[in-house]
């Protein structure tokens, strides 16, 4: 029997929902609706009479103070109504917790062909509102195809008894589970079959897998089990284990780098070993704090005697592109599931976002999965429910526009850890999986949920098919599991645990079973959304909230009782052996068996041919632009430009301080909204230690060279952590690679051997800016295909390529958090500081890109100059000679200076005449003083008391007294090169073209 | 000298449990995190502690109502224990998610010594989105609230969707004439914020950022007092320790009137029940 139930507000409250589709629906498309009230429909397939549907429907679900509702459509006048349904198969999260409440509730359980489905409908009143704005609001604001469906109603078509009319949204796959035999007579035939089945085999591995399943002895250990040629278990298996996200071919390739300009060639073998595993492994030597590195989920550095910090990042960008929201919380909610599934599993205590996108102000013909707008506000909000909803603060994030992003959008989630450095006197970072170990898997269900990514979003869609390949996350589920398995681990429950992502349980079972040397895996017991997955659909399946943990037998029920106290799903659907095989089953039937060494068996590297053209010769050159006259309106401009402006509206819908142990926040400043360099965070409460975490992101600096986005990338991250009290000798590196396509195409990729060159050249200054920074990288993650092809006007696609464009995440453990600094000035009276050289380095600077222009002269680190500034400065910090510090970043000082006066609230008087100057490249000027991105520099100020004292620790390096700060007014008054006044704003004149942008957003 | 059993609840999606418990031990008390089913088999008994902790958090995903799914879940399977604990004079405190659920419970605001009855409501802040800001709330001096007794203003983060504080007007009136409004929405000084945004940041009726019920032991707040268990958890710290290094002063570190409120809590069965 299907029931539905509507909800709604009652009519004198404020319907938030509704308001906030009439806003859009204005500020977006112009349209006007009058008057909105949102609906909730909660339909509930299942054998349920009256009284027990009234008693959820008044119990459950209405809320007396403020709701209304009824088993029959509610009657709420509109002009027209739109509703809004999950397709089959997406996760309802709301229809999940229902079934929980009313099993609890009515003492009732639910058999298969039950269920609970959650949708909504808005009620519209507007003169002028037609159809086609209903369905436009429908299909471009308030749905996603991918994963929703819409109706529309107008007044006269709307059946008072049927309502909306709502149908179960289930999966019905009325199919009998199997398993298929290959034939691989021919590579040719191979290739054809990967094609066809999406397998994404690499035309090099093919020979290599068939030398395999041919091999005399391979057939005839396989006849014992009923097997001959490959299934398709098996090749899926293979196809997942050898693909870029699981196997980083990439960094593993090989790469002919040719330097156009002398004409020499250097073979490269391995990005990764040599770049990143090789000075990483040097500086864990060197640092007793490097716990684990380049093997885990996750790495691992000291934290304090007791403790272990685990940092990693992630990108989730192309499911993002497509369903904003969903691939965006599945995001977050995954990159929470690495650390859980590092060591022996650690607490999760803060993450943080990073959000590349292109103009969302764009008008133009292309058009993009989703226009940069509408992505950006459901990626915004997929990270809120999911971030906040796992009780995880966000305490740090970036959101940066260009062009470029318009192609693929980036969105970067970042996710740390703790955990006890000992388990039942084991250290909690080792792990491992033995023969006779039960192979238990945890938390969701699976799915037909990310099969083969997105390529599965070419099929066609009937009533209940489900849309699997965009997911949306269930923190809810996830934070039960977390939980759980803190409690498990404490008890010495766990030997080993991973997480459940690319790749399924392939990828989890397959890597976990290689330390045991051998698996069975019982594909029949693993617990399914819906029933009708084949094998090879079961082993791969993508479907979210899962984790995969080793449990002895003589532990499995002591495991069981607490996941069932935590209602956490846990199954036994395997074992680990040492028979050398992955031995995949399903009932008694044999679905693959291949040996654990499968993988090792010669699989060629990916090759990629690189050609370095040095900017000079691409023809780049200085812009000729003239000092202006005018720096006040300059200034401004600048402060309300995208990248520069305030994006506080974002931050505020992050809960950036749950767990109690917030030091420096993501916003600071006497109105709180200045962007702080780096974030504090007190993991362990009752310490006094803290965790500093920066962000840096450059991409511009690409334009001219990738070489130097990096270092100074790198260089920022550092800065930041030093402004906050961070520690010099203790800093982790964390680098996300988005990249576009580096693989040569005459046609399709014409400039992919440049984006090689770019990315060899990266690596090689991600190794020199580690090893002179000291930093040893504790994790990395690379998206490596950022590129996107959009309709135009004329029905042609165009390509658009991301800038490439790395995020380098660093972190420091402060021993005091006392002695932390936020980099607003505090006192009138203190002296105003500039540390660190200015140089002509306008290269690819927002000031440049204000007029729309590249130029030359990228800013360049100065490692050796740069590390003795930083410790003296540090030194300095530590001994409180330092009342506040920022970094200088991204606009210079023109745009550095402003944030720094808004956040203290107090006036400045400067003379930028007075800080370091390097005329080497080139005459200064007033703009290259304002708005120059030179690195390694800092504002400082500092009490006049100190002043002694902190000039003699820097001693002969580069700083100058620039001013002082006045509390006899709110202005921000500098003067230049020849001592002539260039600006004087008032504190609400910064503040108001700061806010100028998205000041009005909540 | 006895100790004082604070019970802290966690589990379905709970997420502030680790630092409430810890404020409670700063406070003196011995804290126990208590998943939400411990108490339903009756693994753990409620009667074995003096008072309960209703945390934050997202308990079911906050979906159909914040706190409606646990507060049915709780009267279902413990809400006799919940009504002869309150009767035995011990404290119960809800924050964020956890005065959802009371309201929702009933044990807000308890008129009429009824406990069960849902009269008031936490729903959709005005705003129409999550926010996290901290908040300058003042204290109501003639409130029984156990809980705020010596404090008169206080500042703490609030982070939350749904804290908009509704009820019949009627009903708000007899919580202002009972002063059982506890905490109001201010300006720095203290003065009511008269529902200007961000002052009140959800548009809660009155600026009521908590109330409690006619005994003053059971207390209800969307802010966090438990996350301003440490000094540095203020957003104005580094300026305010910068005036006091200039003056020649320091501070301690967990002096913080969050830990006070938790104090209070601790002293009143301290002096009343042992």
């Amino acid at each position: 029997m299907i029931s539905c139930i509507e909800i709604a507000l009652k009519k004198e409250l404020r319907d938030a929902d509704a308001s906030s589709l009439i806003k859009k629906a204005d500020s977006y498309f112009g349209i006007d609706i009058e008057h909105a009230r949102s609906v909730n429909i909660v339909t509930i397939e299942s054998d349920l009479d009256q009284g027990q549907l009234e008693k959820i429907k008044n119990e459950i679900l209405t809320n007396p103070v403020t709701q209304v509702s009824s088993l029959s459509p509610l009657d709420i006048d509109f002009d027209w109504c739109i509703w809004i349904g999950y397709r089959p198969g997406v996760k309802d999260n709301p229809g999940a917790t229902a079934v929980e409440a009313i099993k609890d509730h009515l003492g009732k359980n639910f058999g298969p062909d039950e269920g609970v489905y959650t949708s909504k409908r808005y009620c519209l009143k507007g003169k002028d509102l037609t159809r086609e704005d209903a369905e436009k609001m429908a299909s471009e604001l308030l749905s996603n195809s991918i994963i929703q469906q819409f109706k529309v109603f107008a007044i006269d078509d709307w059946d008072k008894e049927i309502g909306a009319d709502v149908k179960p949204a289930k999966v019905i796959l009325d199919h009998v589970p199997c398993f298929e035999v290959v034939s691989i007579d021919s590579d040719e035939q191979l290739a054809k079959i990967s094609d066809e089945r999406n397998l994404a085999l690499n035309t090099r591995d093919i020979p290599v897998i068939r030398e395999y399943f041919l091999a005399p002895n391979v057939l005839a250990s396989r006849k014992e089990v009923g097997l001959e040629k490959p299934t398709d278990v098996e090749l899926e298996y293979i196809s997942q284990a050898r693909s870029d996200h699981c196997n980083h071919n990439t960094f593993q390739g090989i790469f002919k780098y040719k330097d156009a300009s002398t004409g020499e060639i250097v073979i490269e073998n391995s990005l990764f070993n040599t770049y990143i595993k090789q000075p990483t492994l040097q500086l864990k030597e060197q640092k007793d704090w490097v716990v684990s590195v380049l093997w885990d989920n996750a790495g691992v550095g000291t934290f304090d005697a007791e403790n272990n910090y685990v940092v990693t990042g992630e990108t989730h960008n192309s499911p993002s592109n497509m369903e904003a929201y969903g691939g965006a919380i599945t995001g977050i909610v995954g990159v929470y599931r690495d650390p859980m599934g590092t060591g022996l599993g650690s607490k999760l205590f803060m993450g943080s976002f990073g959000y590349c996108v292109g103009n969302i102000h764009y008008n133009g013909p292309l058009k993009p999965p989703l226009h940069p707008r509408r992505l950006l506000d459901g990626v915004i909000e997929g990270v809120k429910d999911g971030g906040n909803k796992s009780g995880v603060p966000t305490t740090f994030g970036q959101t940066l526009f260009n062009p470029g992003y318009m192609g693929k959008s980036l969105v970067f989630v970042t996710a740390l850890g703790i955990m006890p450095s000992q388990v039942k006197g084991e250290p909690s970072h080792e792990k491992k999986t033995s023969p006779g170990e039960l192979i238990i898997m945890s938390g969701g269900r699976v799915g037909k949920d990310g099969i083969h990514g997105v390529t599965a979003s070419s099929e066609s869609y009937s009533e209940n098919t489900p849309a699997g390949h965009v997911q949306i996350g269930d923190p809810y589920t996830q934070k039960k599991m977390h939980d759980f398995l803190l409690i498990c681990r404490d008890e010495g429950l766990i030997p080993f645990i991973t997480d459940n992502g690319g790749g399924g349980l392939s990828s989890s079972v397959g890597e976990s079973a290689m330390i045991s040397n051998g698996c069975e895996v019982w594909l029949d017991k693993v617990p399914l959304k819906y029933e009708g997955l084949d094998m090879w659909e079961i082993w791969i399946s993508e479907s979210q909230e899962r984790m995969t943990i080793s449990v002895k037998p003589e532990n499995l029920d002591r495991f069981m009782e607490l996941s069932d106290e935590h209602e956490v799903e846990s199954t036994v659907i395997g074992k680990y052996t040492d028979s050398g095989k992955l031995h995949i089953k399903y009932k008694d039937e044999t679905c693959a068996y291949v040996d654990m060494d499968l993988l090792d068996k010669g699989f060629p590297s990916w090759q990629f041919d690189a050609v370095w053209t040095p900017p000079e010769m691409r023809g780049l050159t200085e812009p000729v632009i003239s000092t202006p006259s005018d720096f006040n309106s300059l200034l401004l401009s600048m402060l309300e430009r995208p990248n520069v402006c305030s994006k506080e509206w974002i931050m505020r819908q992050y809960d950036h301080e749950v767990q109690g142990g917030s030091v420096i926040k993501p916003l600071v400043g006497v109105n709180h909204n200045i962007p702080s360099d780096a974030a504090v965070t007190r993991p362990v409460l009752g310490s006094p230690k803290g965790l500093a975490f920066s962000q840096s992101l450059l991409p511009w600096y690409s334009k001219i060279d990738a070489y130097h986005m990096m270092t100074c990338t790198i260089d920022e991250a550092v800065r930041r952590l030093i402004s906050v009290g961070g520690n010099f000798d203790h800093i982790g590196g964390l680098d996300n690679f988005c990249w576009p396509n580096i693989q040569f195409d005459e046609k399709k990729n014409p400039d992919g051997k440049f984006k090689a060159a770019q990315l060899v050249r990266a690596c090689r200054a991600l190794k020199e800016a580690c090893e002179n920074y000291e930093i040893p990288l504790l994790s990395g993650k690379d998206s490596m295909y950022v590129d996107g092809h959009l309709e135009g006007a004329f029905g042609e696609r165009i390509k658009i390529s991301a800038l490439e464009t790395v995020q380098f995440s660093a972190t420091s453990v402060i021993d005091n958090v006392m002695k932390c600094i936020s980099m607003e000035p505090k006192m009138a009276g203190d002296l105003v500081y500039v540390l660190g050289t200015t140089a002509n380095e306008l290269g690819a600077s927002e000031f440049y890109e204000m007029f729309h222009r590249t130029g030359l002269n990228v800013p360049q680190v100065d490692f050796d100059r740069n590390k003795v500034l930083y410790k003296a400065l540090q030194s300095a910090i530590d001994d409180e000679l330092v009342a506040s510090c920022h970094a200088v970043s991204r606009g210079g000082l023109g745009v550095h200076l402003p944030y720094i006066l808004m956040g203290g609230g107090l006036g400045l008087e400067l003379d930028l005449s007075a800080a370091p100057l390097d005329e080497s490249c080139g005459n200064l000027s007033d703009e290259i003083l304002l708005f120059s991105e030179s690195a390694g520099r800092f504002v400082v100020t500092v009490s006049k008391e100190n002043q002694a004292e902190f000039e003699q620790r820097l001693g002969s390096m580069a700083y100058g007294c620039i001013g002082t700060v006045t509390g006899a007014h709110d202005h921000l008054k500098i003067s230049g090169l020849n001592k002539t006044a260039l600006v004087d704003l008032s504190a609400q004149q910064l503040d108001n073209a700061f806010n100028k942008a998205f000041g009005d957003m909540i | 000298m006895k100790k004082v059993n604070a019970l802290v609840l966690t589990g379905f999606g709970l997420n502030c449990d680790n630092e409430t418990a810890f404020v409670f031990e700063r406070a003196g008390a011995v804290a126990n995190r208590v998943h939400i089913n411990a108490l339903v088999s009756g693994k753990v008994k409620l009667e074995d502690f003096h008072i309960l902790a209703f945390g934050g958090g997202f308990s079911w995903g906050d979906d159909h109502g914040a706190g409606v799914i646990q507060a049915l879940k709780l009267k279902n399977h413990i809400g006799r224990d919940l009504l002869n604990f309150v009767d035995d004079k011990k404290l119960v405190i809800g924050i964020c998610n956890g005065f959802q659920a009371l309201v929702n419970l009933g044990l807000l605001p308890g008129l009429d010594s009824d406990y069960t009855r849902r009269s008031v409501s936490v729903t959709y802040n005005d705003c129409g989105n999550f926010r996290d800001q901290w908040v300058h709330l003042a204290a109501n001096d003639k409130s029984p609230c156990v809980f705020t007794k010596g404090i008169d203003m206080a500042d703490f983060p609030v982070r939350h969707g749904e804290g908009k504080f509704i009820a019949d007007q009627d009903v708000v009136d007899t919580l202002v004439e009972n002063n059982q409004v506890v905490f109001q929405y201010a300006d720095k000084k203290g003065n009511p914020a008269n529902s200007e945004f961000p002052l009140n940041p959800n548009g809660s009726l009155n600026d009521i950022a908590g109330i409690c019920d006619p005994s003053g032991r059971i207390f209800g707040l969307m802010p966090h007092p438990e996350a301003y268990n440490h000094v540095t958890n203020h957003p104005d710290w580094t300026r305010k320790a910068q005036e006091l290094k200039r003056k020649g002063e320091s501070v301690d570190p967990e002096m913080t009137i969050g830990i006070q409120l938790f104090q209070n809590g601790v002293d009143y069965i301290q002096e009343t029940l042992f």
